[in-house]
């Protein structure tokens, strides 16, 4: 037992799944590999279940009694339930160029992006959503809505997600706050919505849309993807930067410009984290050297967080 | 001596590689460029924090850019600057460091007046020239970075002409030959002193050698010197290696004429006056026998001596043929016809300053009723008696010309205007007084006391005796019984005398021994008094004779530049019977003329002396000294105490005549060598080594040793190991700029 855990764990670092070129059996992986390293279901967090029991007090509704273990036991206990939930997912890809970028390679010459990187996350969750009968949608962007799938629970829509996913970013800037308005406008149902994309984009248009779809009772949770490179800047010779979504082009020698760059980009994290907490919404980055678990279980640990 | 301001490029040890630090000056520019256009390409996505980056430290970074590329060519230049080897950095640690030898050569050369002996050796004709030669031949074999130089010449005053060791070889020999010849004698200590203190401000060198060039003479080592020499050499022998080359010839000889003057301070024109000249001469070594020519001014040619061998104890030469026609100034010199290998020293010249009228104050305390009352009556007439009617030439033919003055009138005279000043009688002095008598002695005057019934003992004591102006206190006055016979001189003609009183060497009729003096006032001479006593009262030998013993009758002593000379007596008849002897006349011209100064000493200077004018030179205009070859030598304005105006010149280096030009007349000012250079009989090895209070010391002649010869020069592997690092330095340069070429970044998304 323990060999198959281990098996499956190595499932769950990038350098291998880059090697994994259908994305369906790399969500497979995932899930599984995730599953075998905890000790309890993940399942269970986002289901609908009996909770607990808790003595009865006066005042309470006597509907809930539970009158089974009050004959056996001669005491008074009312049953809790979890409120029972359709659940819809929605995963929204950013597949701009930016996402396109990544450093993380298996040593033969696969990449591993932070575009792959989004799309194993969005895969795996709409597997194990799916999993447990919850609707799965999918919404995959640039500058516009390229795709727009809506929520399922039919298996034939993790088939339709997976090849959905597997397509190339498009070599397009990105527009964040509009997507997320366009998409607050169409969601009809209430909706936990994972967004994932590296948000190097305009920070106010990004808080507008996500107020819009906080405003519709939707749900958020944000992971921002990251390179490794992009986090550490390790470059240290003179070096000409040419920036993706037609963002110029930069010689200097980065050294010397490290702890700025880095000092900058954390200012941006810090004001995506404060945004986020003040309209309570769940934000996680994520480096796209790190194993796939440790960005899964996150989520999944928050989440449950949230529903209790 | 600074190099630097001579030129710059001559400040360096190896101009080369200055050079050569402007040049790879240009490496770091040269990369900083390349690298711009050497670079890599990345394709990046998280630009706009890389540009918010970059806005915001855009100053910092261009900051540290040129920083850094200004330190990278600092480091060059600082390289090249370092190899270069400027004259300042004395202390040459990496260099040394490298270097077979290290340490510091200090050269100690004798350029006094006895190295211009001219031993005619080849490629140098005089000993100094040798010794320049043998100097620059061990700098050749020196290590050019590690071993320094310093240089000392050694005629007096002794110089450090390079007082820290320079690393500058080329410098060093320049100096060497920039030491002048100099007509001044050794200054062996002071040389030998200054080496010591190189010795002690070069902390860092553990290898010191002193090279002495002497020519070993006798008036060098064991002169007036010899006690110097010891205790220097003693102490040089602690922290040097020391080497010693005698330059002098073995048999070398030397003929000088040491000493002209005449033979009385005072020179005059009158009374068909010829005064004795006399001249030292001596001859040191094997030389031929030598004629002396004397010569007054250039055209009064005296007949020459015969010829005579001269010894280093051939007696004083006398001319009596020398006539002063007028006064003023006159140049009496004295040249050797033999031509030795020395000649700075074979003629000597003097200037004597002839008197034609000796101006001299007589102040009268007491006239008196009659015209021959006073004591000054009776010294006007000594001193300048008139002519016998019978000649029908009024006047006098004394080439004194007194002047009597009652002591009222002192206050009003100049002293300045006269030679000698005679206070006879004079009741009290004023302090204001006998300030201005004190001037006047200390820059040059005579002054004559003369006793007598007005003298105030206290007052005297009080004023006078504070300013050195009289001998000791005057304790109490003297008289005979009025039955007495009074007392006497104690003068024996045929005794010793003093020189004031030469004159009357064998005179049994002078009158002086038979004289009578009734009062006198005696005086009290310290016992470590300098006060010369020229005249006793005579002690109980004769029984008739009440004298008491020693007490003094006449004294004589120096004050400042003048003289002082107390008569215990009067000069009438009032105390004494001496007016009426023979001798009167005589005696009293003797006391003035023994005790005024010739007034021509600062006319008479020896080589390295400065000229001070005196304060009586009159003046119509700015004076001007000429030197031997008429050319103007500068004059400095000086005011003394007093208000005194004077000129003083620099130390004249030079032996000859030179002309001050006052604006009324030329006077000659004579410049002689020093009298204490000319034995130049050569010392051995052992004298030498005696000399230098046997302190262990290698003694060469005047040939370098072979094994000295046979070092190779200019070996110094420390140039050659920095000559690397120069180009280790530039290679790191290159391979900074090739390590920072154009990369590819392999992955996906990024270009290379």
């Amino acid at each position: 037992m323990a060999e198959t855990a281990t098996d499956y764990r190595k499932y769950l670092d990038p350098k291998v799944l880059a090697r994994i070129a259908s994305l369906d059996l790399r969500a497979r992986l995932i899930v599984e590999g995730l599953m075998t390293g905890m000790h309890r279901s993940p399942y269970q967090g986002i289901s609908v279940e009996f909770a607990q029991h808790r003595p009865y007090t006066a005042g309470d509704d006597i509907r809930h009694v539970d009158w089974k273990v009050l004959a056996k036991t001669d005491r008074i206990y009312l049953k809790q339930y979890q409120e029972e939930t359709n659940l819809h997912l929605i995963c929204l890809v950013d597949a701009s160029e930016s996402m396109a970028y990544g450093s993380v390679s298996d040593g033969a010459g696969a990449a591993w992006t932070k575009f792959d990187h989004a799309t194993a996350i969005a895969a795996s969750l709409s597997y194990m959503a799916i999993q447990q009968q919850d609707s799965v949608g999918l919404a995959v962007f640039d500058q516009d809505l390229k795709r727009y799938h809506k929520p399922s629970n039919s298996p034939a829509q993790w088939k339709l997600i997976t090849r959905e996913l597997t397509l190339e970013p498009r070599l397009k800037k990105t527009n964040t706050g509009k997507i997320l308005d366009q998409l607050a406008e169409k969601l009809t149902h209430r909706s936990l919505i994972v967004v994932l994309s590296d948000f190097f984009d305009d920070l106010d248009s990004i808080k507008k849309g996500m107020r819009h779809l906080r405003y519709k009772k939707h749900e958020l949770m944000v992971f921002q993807v990251l390179d490794p490179m992009e986090i550490e800047f390790p470059f240290e010779d003179v070096t000409l930067f040419k920036g993706l979504e037609e963002m110029g082009e930069l010689l200097t020698e980065p050294r010397s410009l490290r702890e700025g760059y880095q000092e900058q980009l954390r200012l941006f994290t810090d004001q995506m984290k404060r945004m986020c907490r003040g309209m309570r919404i769940d934000f996680e980055r994520m480096n796209s050297a790190d194993p796939l678990d440790v960005s899964l279980s996150g989520f999944l640990a928050t989440r449950a967080a949230t529903i209790k | 001596m600074n190099y630097a301001t001579l030129n710059p490029l001559a400040a360096f040890v190896n101009p080369g590689f200055a050079w050569a630090g402007v040049a790879l000056l240009a490496i770091p520019i040269l990369i900083h460029i390349l690298n711009r256009r050497r670079f890599k390409v990345v394709r990046w996505a998280a630009m706009e924090y890389l540009l918010q980056a970059m806005r915001k430290n855009r100053r910092r970074l261009k900051f540290e850019q040129w920083l850094l590329l200004a330190m990278r060519c600092a480091v060059l230049g600082l390289l090249g600057l370092a190899l270069a080897r400027p004259m300042g950095c004395a202390d040459s640690t990496l260099a040394s460091l490298a270097g077979q030898r290290t340490g510091v050569h200090v050269f100690l050369i004798d350029n006094s007046y006895s190295m211009a002996y001219q031993a005619d050796r080849p490629g140098a004709r005089t000993h100094l020239d040798h010794a320049r030669n043998l100097s620059r031949t061990l700098i050749d074999r020196l290590v050019r970075g590690g071993e320094s130089v310093a240089i000392i010449s050694a005629a007096a005053p002794a110089t450090a002409v390079i007082a820290r060791g320079t690393y500058d070889l080329d410098a060093a020999k320049a100096a060497i030959g920039r030491i002048e010849q100099s007509a001044a004698s050794t200054d062996l200590p002071g040389a030998m002193n200054l080496a010591l203190q190189i010795a002690r401000d070069d902390t860092s060198s553990a290898r010191r050698r002193l090279y002495l060039f002497t020519d070993g003479t006798r008036s060098a080592w064991t002169g007036t010197a010899a006690a110097g020499i010891e205790q220097a050499s003693a102490e040089l022998g602690k922290v040097y290696r020391i080497t010693h080359f005698n330059l002098g010839k073995p048999g070398q000889w030397n003929h000088a004429v040491l000493d002209v003057r005449p033979e009385t301070p005072l020179v005059t024109t009158k009374l068909n006056f010829n005064s004795p000249f006399h001249a030292d001469v001596k001859g040191y070594g094997p030389g031929p026998a030598a004629a002396l020519r004397w010569k007054v001014d250039d055209s009064s040619l005296l007949g020459g001596s015969g010829e005579i061998q001269l010894e280093p104890d051939t007696p004083r030469q006398t001319q009596s043929q020398v006539a002063m026609k007028t006064a003023g100034p006159h140049v009496v010199s004295v040249a050797l016809g033999s031509a030795d290998r020395l000649p700075v020293d074979d003629v000597r010249r003097r200037v004597v300053d002839a008197v034609g009228r000796l101006r001299v104050l007589i102040v009268e305390g007491d006239k008196g009723l009659g015209l021959m009352a006073g004591s000054a009556a009776f010294l006007g007439i000594a001193l300048a008696p008139a002519n016998d009617p019978g000649q029908g030439v009024a006047g006098t033919d004394s080439y004194v010309a007194p002047e009597i003055v009652s002591d009222l009138e002192l206050a009003n005279k100049v002293l300045g205007d006269y030679r000698a000043v005679v206070i006879c009688n004079v009741g009290q002095i004023s302090p204001a007084e006998a300030d201005r008598l004190g001037t006047f002695v200390r820059r040059g005057g005579a002054l004559l006391w003369f006793m007598g019934e007005q003298i105030n003992s206290r007052n005297y004591n009080d004023v006078l005796l504070p300013r050195g102006l009289l001998p000791g206190p005057l304790t109490r006055r003297m008289s005979a019984a009025g039955d007495d016979k009074g007392f006497q001189f104690d003068f024996r003609p045929s005794g010793s005398l003093h020189p004031l009183l030469g004159i009357f060497r064998g005179e049994q009729r002078s009158g002086l021994d038979t004289a009578r003096i009734f009062t006198y006032l005696q005086i009290e001479i310290p016992a470590q008094s300098k006060v010369e006593r020229v005249l006793d009262y005579l002690t109980g030998g004769d029984p008739s004779a009440k004298g008491t013993a020693n007490d003094p009758a006449i004294t004589a002593h120096s004050l400042g530049d003048g003289r002082v000379v107390w008569f215990s007596t009067t000069a009438n008849a009032e105390w004494t019977s001496l007016p009426a002897k023979p001798a009167y006349v005589t005696l009293m011209h003797e006391l003035l003329a023994g005790s005024v100064s010739s007034g021509d000493g600062w006319m008479n200077l020896t080589v390295g002396q400065a000229l001070q004018t005196p304060a009586s030179l009159k003046l119509l205009s700015a004076p001007m000294l000429l030197d031997t070859q008429r050319r103007e030598y500068p004059l400095i304005q000086t005011t003394d105490e007093a208000g005194q105006v004077s000129h003083r010149s620099g130390p004249l280096t030079r032996p000859g005549v030179y002309t001050l030009v006052t604006g009324a007349e030329s006077l000659p000012i004579v410049v002689n060598p020093p009298s204490d250079e000319a034995d130049v009989r050569v010392l051995d090895d052992a004298g030498i080594k005696k000399a230098m209070g046997g302190v262990e010391v290698e003694l060469e002649a005047d040939q370098i040793p072979p094994e000295i010869l046979a070092r190779q020069s200019g070996n110094d592997f420390g140039w050659s190991l920095m000559a690397i690092v120069l180009c280790a330095a530039a290679l790191e340069c290159l391979l900074a700029m090739r390590f920072g070429h154009h990369r590819v970044i392999h992955a996906r998304g990024a270009k290379g």
